[in-house]
């Protein structure tokens, strides 16, 4: 009632300067700083209703006064007020805004507008990754996000980045973020290919063109991700595609590269030559100094040939990529139109990967109170599979391990057998198929319905749907009879949003904003995985032609997930700002008595600039405080880890009779994870933008911690998932981005991030194995977690050194005195894989119509263990059948040297190269993550070619360009983990480097 | 008229919330819940079938037959597995994969014992169709057989052996009840005297050979159990009792010495079979990546490609073969190759399904009966069932080798016979330890009786998640 008040008093007034004013038509022109044509700007004149928009050329006529006041408003540019005057023509230049604060952007179930929010978000938009040329959207995020930290598996394509969200959060249930595609929480099952070492399970973020992407945030503090409820723990990535733009004229954007990759790093190996002449010596100085020659080691004589495995594992790989994306829209729709192609050769043989996708975004208004729209992305992949690490298929692993005599090829110029277990990896690329298809479709329809000023209905239907089929078909040479595999994997989700948005404004000065929600989720994944052996011929591809066919799975695993949630937020004058936000998650993973959850938030801001007093100071363009805490929770726990199972089918069949075997202990409490985060931060912004700096810290306490306890092998089960621990993560985040020099023809900016982030392991479970201090501990052969202390600490050997007068290796023992005979109680803590900090560094560099950006990220204080060097060093490793680095030549030979290997006739000799701090490495690097170059014809060029281009962008990009790390990371790659499990973060085992690439392309826009 | 909207969208709201927590009911599909694995006959079956099943791991079957038989003089350990490297240079450490292995999948099979010894015995069979006392007593049976049949498995490698000190000497902690979630402590036991074990096994044999059948299939049977407990009272020095059950499963006529060796791959009807650990193409893998059986140990049995080449024999065997030429037992089942270090050597064709490594484990053979049989009347000086030279005879024929005389048999004799017919299935090192002999060819003393790493440390996953365990001498 008191709303129609107000309307019919507006009517009133307006109806009122309409009898007053004399009115006449003002034209012009609205164009940015660049001189181009604004379309699409608003126009109103202030204090009224009236308004327009600018045609497609930027031109514009609107009924105005003398005396009244135009404003022009449009995203990304600073508000124009204007006066109307005598003159009916008012031309306006349009100033980007430099604070863009005034930004929307996008929230969990919703936008809000930037300078108005108080929760914690790292927001990466368009302008800071339009240029960038990547080949998957985690590589979007790298380096450009405080608390956001993206490790590279490998370079191998199709591999997964590790994603963490403020450190791990989680021991057991999983530390990925939940992403979000264009609001469809979308999967993530790592097991839904076949493991091939190294986090290679399906990298989720590859189902989405970088291309299409519009903007990403990542939702950090509970204020931000309680609104996630049992999915936030881990943080959030939201991600947007690009919509259309109304009133525009449909924009084409057409982009062709070439990218050739290689390998960054890898360790020099002995040649065959080497080889013979090293265990020559060794063997030799063992023999009491009596020469053995390499021929009666069976290693052939010196210069009879070898094979250089690790180059030819390795190639310059050579890919295409083509994007087309077309923009526009007309008064009541607008749409955006992508589509991409991707032919990419990995610099590992065998490993290419094809990939399609089209996108369709569509918008509608159907009546001024219902809006419609859909986001529709489809994606077809296929991938040729090479195993990353620690396999004897994997080549990187292979070509390190496989003795540099064997010969790759018989003398016709057939592949050999290698004789040994360590095949010949050649034939096995080449001749075995490894292919991964998959089909992905991610989309939403929705409907917005306003059935009164300031009430919003959105109502969402979503589905992900993967479709995946892995096929692995060894030939006779490497298998003999040979062997398929075909995995099939379907992994559908289907969900609803129902949303009510109502905000309003009271008094002048009150905003309210209210949400309610509700979020029912339905995922079945469904699994087929059949292999047969028994083949007449190569060519019979397909496992129907195998003599023998195992089903090894056939299953089906549903879960479902129904969420009610609500938040509100109010500010006073935009300067005093409360939020709350409640989410209330039920789960069909847990019985029903621990089924339901609650997790909330409060967050309250307050915007200093705003205060009178800090008006005045003029240096001073925005600064604002807040404050939140809320809980969250991690639901990434499996489909039933409450029910006491048993495994049927391949697992318990035996002889032909179908069996059961325990396979899970009755686990009836068994709930979600919840973390509480405090977080406090301040934003601000100075010297009309050309300095912006945020900071936060935050204390994140995961209680009811998903551990999975070891068992007393006595009970016949490793282990049991219990809500029994409690981990800590506390933290800075700062973020500094500063204009350094802004001329006519010059700018230069950088943006920096860095991050701390300290675990402790609070609690861990009462009946945990204990060290001999008595405290509680979670053991495993390289890594051990402590209570009290780091989630991830190294605990190992010390290894000291070759000792130059005898010749032995020297370790520590648990006391610190010298000896060469440690044992496994000899082990403490040596390190830690988790950075003292990390971060990124952009700078971004405008000289006329060239642009320069170089993307760096660093790590520090971190150590990493290279597992893999137990094998690539010493003379014994796998019976002293493999090739090693190098420095091994370096052997103690008399006393006074200083020695890589220990003496051939020490005791330590084959024990060197046990498990020690000898593995155990500073990780600490600044690599130049990106360097791209780019060059926009000018204007005048354009006009030249006819005016029909509006755009070309000529660019080269340089990836992994040049790593600063230590001397002794030479021929290892710092940025590299082989595994996605939090207890194992930082080692490797000859998990293949990342690449390095160079692409040259072109851009077109028309 | 908004009313009436808000009214309609509360409705709507409201039953969706109705509907949608209705929905939160799944059902597993892919696995029985233990609260039904003894419901129907089916299941429980079924929950026998999985005590077998797990009893295929090469962990149990496969691996610790191959340990032994390098750790002793019948296999030249050529590979670069560095757990089976410790082992086989008695260097084992609590950390080795490879023996953890052992010890958690044992566990693993006692615990599904257990779990049908436990808890099958209160089921009702007139609740459950199919289910009569005699075939409830035989389940329980059989998995009396498999849980004695692993306990002897671990004490033999964890444990030093009887005559190490009477028995008295620990031996490993015995598991009578299955984990269903509740107290671990329970599962912290500390270890028994050896003779505590055996006479465990000695139990649950004895229930076994009471109740389980003469005929049941490829199942376990009695003379399973008969065979294993001569086994045991053979290891333990109790002639009359190991000659008396030998002679219990050759009189009885059920498992007629098999003519010839045809038996080691997919015979698993042969008689000479008093219990095979059947492998099968299909029988389903513990990794799913690996298509086909996991027992990998065929690979190393096996020469490249297909295998790993890292198990051939030992010069040692060779020459023992050698030394009278034209054994069937040689020429019949070895085959020349070239090993994993690049040397021509033989191979044994045992355990030859390289596609997909279901070769056939060698659990109790009838063979070993008549061994059995004739060293304890050797060594207790009586001839149960038939002298010790008939025995041996019967064998040598069967490998084309001529008969001993009375006069060159000896316990060297049947030693040699022993270790002929038994190469490559495990027996050797507790066939030397027993007899007081080093485990290698003029070894030193890491490989003698009694030697801390003749046997396996206690498992690093023992130690430190149980209190109460006792490692071994020689590993800290």
């Amino acid at each position: 009632m008191k709303k129609k008040c107000i309307w019919l008093c507006m009517l009133f007034l307006f109806g009122m300067s309409m009898a007053y004013a004399q009115e006449k038509t003002v034209s012009g022109t609205v164009t940015d700083e660049g001189g181009l044509p604004l379309p699409g700007v608003n126009i109103v004149v202030k204090g009224t209703s009236t308004g327009t928009q600018t045609d497609f050329d930027g031109n514009y006529a609107i009924q105005a006064s003398s005396g009244d006041v135009l404003v022009y408003s449009y995203l990304g540019q600073t508000t124009v007020e204007r006066t109307v005057g005598a003159s009916d023509v008012i031309n306006v230049t349009m100033q980007e805004d430099a604070e863009a604060l005034e930004e929307v952007v996008v929230i969990g179930y919703g936008n809000q507008e930037e300078k108005k929010i108080i929760q914690n978000i790292g927001i990466v938009k368009e302008e800071a990754i339009e240029n960038l040329q990547v080949v998957s959207a985690d590589q979007l995020l790298q380096g450009q996000s405080a608390g956001t930290q993206i490790v590279n598996a490998s370079g191998v394509l199709g591999s997964a980045a590790v994603i963490r969200v403020r450190g791990v959060n989680s021991i057991n249930a999983g530390s990925q973020p939940l992403i979000v595609i264009d609001g469809v929480p979308i999967t993530d099952t790592a097991g839904n290919t076949l493991n091939r070492g190294g986090n290679t399970g399906i990298n989720p973020l590859s189902y989405v063109n970088p291309n299409d992407i519009q903007s990403l945030t990542v939702l950090k503090d509970a204020g931000a991700t309680s609104i996630y409820g049992s999915r936030g723990a881990n943080g959030v990535i939201l991600i947007t595609t690009k919509k259309g733009r109304r009133n525009s004229a449909a924009q084409v954007t057409f982009d062709v590269s070439t990218q050739y990759s290689q390998s960054t790093d890898v360790p020099d190996i002995l040649t065959a030559d080497e080889f013979r002449q090293f265990k020559s010596e060794v063997a030799t100085i063992q023999n009491g100094g009596t020469t053995v020659t390499p021929e009666s080691l069976g290693l052939g004589a010196i210069g009879s040939g070898g094979t250089d495995w690790l180059g030819g594992v390795q190639r310059t790989g050579v890919s295409q990529n083509y994007n087309l994306g077309v923009r526009g829209g007309g008064e009541k729709t607008s749409f955006f139109f992508g589509m991409d192609y991707q032919d990419t050769q990995g610099f590992i043989i065998g490993n290419d990967q094809q990939r399609a996708g089209a996108r369709i975004n569509i918008d509608s208004d159907v009546q001024e109170w219902l809006k419609v729209g859909m986001n529709l992305g489809v994606t077809n992949n296929r991938l040729n599979r090479v195993s990353v690490e620690n396999s004897i298929n994997a080549p990187f692993t292979t070509a390190f391990l496989q003795s540099p005599v064997v010969a790759a090829f018989d003398d016709e110029g057939n592949f050999a057998q290698s004789g040994s277990f360590i095949p010949n990896i050649f034939a096995r690329v080449a001749l075995n198929t490894d292919e991964l298809k998959t089909f992905r479709v991610i989309g939403n329809a929705y409907t917005e319905i306003t059935p009164i000023e300031g009430l919003t209905w959105r109502s969402e239907f979503g589905i992900d749907r993967l479709d995946l089929e892995e096929t692995l078909r060894n030939a006779d040479f490497n298998t003999p009879g040979g062997s398929a595999q075909v995995v099939s994997v379907r992994e559908e989700r289907y969900l609803t949003n129902q949303t009510i948005n109502y905000s309003d404004t009271y008094g002048e000065d009150h905003n309210l904003s209210v949400l309610l929600g509700l979020n029912y989720e339905e995922t079945l994944r469904s699994r087929l995985n059949v292999s047969a052996t028994g083949f007449l011929d190569d060519v019979l591809r397909n496992l129907g032609a195998g003599a023998t066919a195992t089903v090894l799975n056939g299953d089906r695993f549903p879960t479902r997930l129904f969420g009610l949630f609500s938040r509100v937020s109010y500010d006073y004058k935009g300067k005093y700002l409360v939020e709350g936000s409640i989410r209330r998650d039920g789960s069909s993973r847990f019985q029903p008595d621990v089924r339901f959850g609650y997790f909330w938030s409060a967050a309250a801001g307050w915007v200093i600039s705003e205060e009178p007093f800090v008006q005045d100071i003029d240096f001073i363009d925005y600064l604002s405080v807040r404050a939140s805490i809320g809980t969250v929770g991690n639901d990434r726990l499996g489909t039933f880890p409450s029910l006491g199972l048993f495994s049927i089918g391949g697992f318990g069949d035996y002889n032909g009779e179908s069996g059961a075997v325990p396979n899970q202990p009755e686990n009836a409490d068994i709930k979600w994870e919840e973390s509480e985060t405090l977080d406090i931060g301040i934003k601000s912004t100075f010297l009309n933008g050309r300095i912006n700096f945020n900071a936060s810290y935050f204390k994140k306490t995961t209680s009811d911690l998903l551990l999975n306890q070891i068992l007393p092998p006595q009970t016949g089960f490793t282990s049991i998932s219990r809500n029994i621990g409690e981990m800590e993560n506390k933290g800075w985040e700062f973020e500094l981005s500063t204009v350094n020099v802004r001329s006519e023809n010059f700018e230069w900016r950088t943006n920096f991030n860095l991050t701390t982030i300290e675990n402790k392991v609070l609690r861990l479970n009462e009946d945990a194995a204990t060290d001999p201090q008595g405290r509680r501990i979670i053991d495993g052969a390289i890594q051990r977690a402590i209570e009290g202390e780091s989630l991830n600490n190294f605990y190992l050997i010390r290894y000291v050194g070759i000792n130059s007068q005898t010749g032995d290796a020297e370790w520590l023992d648990a006391n610190g005195n010298i000896t060469t005979n440690p044992g496994s109680g000899d082990r403490v803590v040596t390190g830690s894989p988790l950075p003292d900090f990390s971060g990124g560094m952009t700078n971004t560099f405008k000289y006329k119509d060239f642009d320069l950006s170089v993307l760096m990220n660093y790590s520090y204080g971190n150590e990493i263990v290279i597992d893999g060097l137990r094998f690539a060093d010493g003379n014994d490793a796998i019976g002293g059948i493999v090739n090693i680095r190098r420095q091994n030549l370096n052997i103690w030979r008399q006393p006074g040297d200083n020695a890589f290997l220990p003496s051939p006739n020490s005791s330590t000799f084959n024990l060197f190269n046990q498990r020690s701090t000898q593995q155990q490495l500073d990780g600490s690097y600044l690599r130049i993550k990106n360097i791209t170059l780019g060059y926009n014809l000018p204007e005048k060029a354009l006009e030249r070619l006819g005016g029909f281009i509006t755009g070309l962008r000529l660019y080269a990009t340089a990836t992994n360009l040049f790593t600063i790390k230590g001397d002794e990371l030479d021929g290892i790659d710092p940025e590299v983990t082989d595994d996605i499990d939090p207890l194992f973060q930082g080692e490797t085992f000859f998990t293949a480097p990342q690449a390095k690439s160079y692409s040259f392309g072109a851009r077109l826009t028309f | 008229m908004k009313k009436t909207n808000k009214a309609i969208a509360a409705l709507f709201g409201l039953l969706m919330i109705v509907s949608c927590e209705d929905r939160l009911d799944v059902v597993a599909e892919n696995n029985v819940a233990s609260s039904t694995i003894f419901s129907t006959f089916a299941t429980i079956n079924g929950a026998v079938v999985g005590v077998y099943s797990k009893n295929q791991s090469g962990d149990l079957n496969g691996n610790p037959q191959l340990m032994s038989d390098f750790m002793s003089d019948n296999v030249n350990f050529v590979g670069s597995f560095p757990s089976l490297q410790e082992v086989d240079q008695f260097e084992t450490l609590a950390t080795n994969t490879t023996i953890d292995n052992i010890w958690l999948d044992a566990y693993e099979l006692i615990g599904a014992a257990n779990n049908v010894i436990v808890n099958l015995p209160p089921v009702d069979p007139a609740e459950i169709n199919g289910l009569d006392e005699a075939t409830k007593a035989v389940f329980v049976a059989e998995a009396k057989f498999l849980r004695a049949y692993t306990y002897f498995q671990l004490v033999n490698l964890f444990a030093q052996p009887y005559q190490f000190s009477g028995g008295t000497n620990l031996g490993v902690p015995i598991v009578s009840q299955p984990f269903e979630g509740g107290e671990i402590s329970e599962f912290q036991l500390e270890r028994s005297t050896v003779n505590e074990v055996h006479a465990f096994i000695e139990q649950d044999l004895l229930d076994a050979i009471a109740d389980l059948p003469v005929d049941n299939g490829e199942r376990a049977e009695q003379a399973s159990a008969q065979g294993l407990l001569s086994r045991l009272y053979l290891y333990r020095e109790n002639w009359a009792g190991a000659a008396d059950l030998a002679n219990q499963v050759i009189a009885a006529g059920n498992h007629p010495l098999a003519a010839n060796y045809d038996f080691y791959n997919n015979a698993e009807t042969s008689s000479e079979h008093l219990f095979v650990v059947i492998n099968t193409p299909t029988d389903g893998p513990q990794d799913e990546s690996v298509p086909g059986s996991d027992e990998v140990y065929v690979n190393f049995y096996n020469a490249s490609p297909g295998g790993r080449g890292d198990a051939p024999f030992s010069q040692d065997l060779i020459d023992a073969f050698n030394a009278e030429p034209g054994d069937r037992r040689f020429d019949e089942l070895s085959v020349a190759a070239t090993d994993a270090g690049g040397n021509n050597t033989f191979f044994t064709t045992k355990y030859n399904d390289v596609v997909d490594n279901a070769s056939d484990g060698m659990g109790v053979r009838v063979t070993e009966m008549y061994l059995n049989r004739a060293e304890a009347n050797f060594r207790a000086g009586t001839s149960v069932g038939a002298t010790p030279l008939a025995d041996i005879n019967t064998l040598r024929s069967r490998a084309g080798l001529a008969d001993l005389t009375a006069g060159n048999l000896d316990l060297d004799a049947i030693s040699l016979e022993r270790r002929k017919e038994l190469c490559f299935e495990g027996h050797r090192r507790m066939d030397l330890l027993r007899n007081g002999l080093n485990l290698r060819p003029g070894g030193g003393p890491e490989s003698a009786p009694g030697a801390d790493k003749v046997i396996f440390p206690i498992v690093d996953d023992e130690t430190t998640n149980n209190p109460n365990i006792t490692q071994n001498p020689g590993t800290f």
